[in-house]
């Protein structure tokens, strides 16, 4: 895992500020912040963001939910197993937060050729923090460091300004009526 | 492959190479006291003698004592724990310390169900059972979906669950014998299972006409928990509320924050899950639905790869049942233990189920 703050060329800080949007947009629907952008020779070509709260589904992080769009898109447009697997070999990730443990092994599945990341996660990261498995197997490219401090603020703001969906320190009221 | 004679419920514990029959000893010190000094003990006990290693161990258990019911049990094992044994003694997850004969049956009822869901595909696949154990209740089900995604984010399916491109299923033709196929041809007829050989996707065929799209990602355990999550969101459709956010990033990066400030963003996590472990959740009452999985066993009939076990940890799944280890990609011990990785927010017990030659060779169809 390289740090390189300062070299971070003005498309990669552009396409995490891209990220940053989806982690805002997160934010906006109560979601953990946290987004991401898809990206295929200088092109965006899918976002996402963490949707656990809506599906009740824990496993609904921004990545899968980018992952999903892509597959269906690429299919939609006819293109076969293998040339998925040749598009995925060219993609870049831009994420605010490392990827976790899950999130990275199936970026590995996918042959992904590298991720950007802003914040590391050091509870479930799955580039370097708990597992490294960008660096087993199949792996892929990892950079973080990235644009983490606006990253780590949204997950903050997230946190500290009283989350509505927060756990109460008592059993559960019925808020929905 | 040796023989089995009968069913059997192996232990997986956090630490590799330790045997269940003969676990290393360590000394421990038990005592009844006063329950309400507990708080207090337990607040000296963590600084004096921290449980490493076994954040699941509890440390006081409340049993009745003839003449004094209310009466606790404390006990602490000696510093420098690395003790099994204590944490055979002391887990408060069910099957630990062994199954009743009834428990045993139960589990090897499920596991039967996901044997059954394995063999129903045209090709071997992984299957998924989630279950409720406090009534012994069916959540979810299912088996891979790499070659058969029907739509993303469908919620019809709840019903649609399991049911295979139709194409599909009529070219394939029942095998009374395909569980023993499993276990004996290893090598030979596994190749569709998804945590075996997950990067088997690259090389799909398409056929031209179909209904559904292929999924590199929808291993059955990940299907399985987005059908309990839709069948959450179907009977309790109003209380979105509840939903606890430490999952996917507790603390924040250590790279950038002082420990400080991680402390402050570090959320309180486990409170709904101790809430909720006493409800029912057999009724549809909004007060008694379960936090994600939490309380939930899953049985798979392969052990995951690392992409399910980290999912099975996001969904708070309880215990996780295989029947078959993963020597490829197997993340419960075979390649990964993520059950002995300390730092992940929610630890489940995992259990291997050897199953008996007479159910191999005579596996339901
Ligand atoms: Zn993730
Ligand atoms: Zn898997």
């Amino acid at each position: 895992m390289a740090l390189c703050e300062e070299e971070n060329s003005a498309s990669t800080l552009s396409f995490m500020e891209l990220a940053i949007q989806q982690a805002n947009d997160a934010l906006d629907n109560l979601e953990v912040p946290i987004g991401c952008v898809f990206v295929l020779d200088g092109k965006v070509i899918s976002t996402g963001r963490n949707r656990t709260t809506e599906t009740r589904n824990a496993t609904r992080h921004a990545e899968m939910e980018a992952i999903d769009d892509l597959l269906k898109n690429w299919q939609d447009n006819g293109l076969s197993a293998m040339e998925i697997a040749g598009k995925f070999s060219k993609c870049d990730l831009y994420v605010t937060c490392e990827p976790c443990i899950m999130c990275a092994s199936a970026l590995s599945i996918l042959g992904i050729r590298s991720v950007f990341y802003g914040c590391g996660n050091d509870k479930f990261g799955g580039c370097g923090s708990i597992l490294s498995l960008h660096s087993q197997g199949k792996g892929f490219e990892c950079t973080g460091g990235i644009m983490a401090s606006e990253a780590v603020s949204l997950l903050r703001r997230f946190y500290e300004q009283g989350n509505p969906n927060a756990p109460k320190p008592h059993r559960p009221l019925q808020i929905s009526k | 492959m040796t023989t089995m004679k009968k069913w059997e419920i192996i232990h997986i514990p956090v630490k590799p190479q330790i045997s269940i029959m003969d676990p290393p000893c360590v000394d421990v010190v038990a005592a009844v006291i006063e329950p309400k000094l507990a708080n207090t003990l337990i607040r000296r006990l963590n600084q004096t003698s921290p449980l490493e290693n076994l954040t699941h161990v509890k440390r006081v258990r409340k049993i009745s004592v003839e003449e004094a019911p209310q009466a606790s049990f404390t006990t602490y094992a000696n510093s420098g724990i690395n003790s099994h044994l204590s944490s055979l003694m002391l887990s408060n997850i069910d099957g630990i310390t062994g199954f009743s004969e009834e428990d045993s049956q139960t589990v090897f009822s499920f596991m039967k169900l996901a044997l059954k869901l394995t063999n129903s595909g045209p090709q071997l696949e992984n299957a998924a059972v989630i279950v409720d154990p406090s009534v012994r209740k069916i959540i979810s089900s299912a088996s891979d979906q790499t070659h058969s995604w029907h739509s993303p984010i469908d919620t019809s399916s709840i019903e649609t669950r399991c049911i295979k491109h139709p194409a599909v299923v009529t070219s394939y033709q029942p095998d009374a014998n395909g569980a023993a196929v499993v276990s004996d041809e290893n090598k030979r007829l596994d190749t569709d299972v998804s945590c075996l050989y997950p990067w088997k996707w690259m090389e799909h065929q398409q056929n031209t006409g179909k209904t559904c799209y292929f999924h590199p990602l929808r291993h059955a355990a990940l299907v399985a928990i987005e059908l309990a999550a839709a069948r959450d969101k179907h009977l309790y459709p109003g209380s979105g509320n509840m939903l606890d956010h430490s999952f996917q990033v507790n603390s924040l990066t250590s790279s950038i924050d002082s420990p400080a400030k991680k402390q402050k963003l570090d959320f309180s996590k486990d409170k709904n899950d101790s809430d909720l472990k006493a409800c029912a959740h057999d009724s549809c009452f909004e007060t008694e639905r379960p936090y994600l999985c939490t309380g939930f066993d899953i049985y798979l009939v392969w052990e995951p790869c690392t992409m399910c076990a980290m999912a099975l940890v996001h969904q708070r799944i309880r215990r996780i049942f295989y029947a078959f280890p993963n020597p490829n990609f197997g993340a419960l011990g075979s390649v990964q233990r993520l059950q002995g990785e300390k730092s992940l927010n929610h630890h489940y017990a995992v259990f291997r189920v050897l199953l008996p030659e007479d159910v191999l060779d005579h596996a339901p169809s």
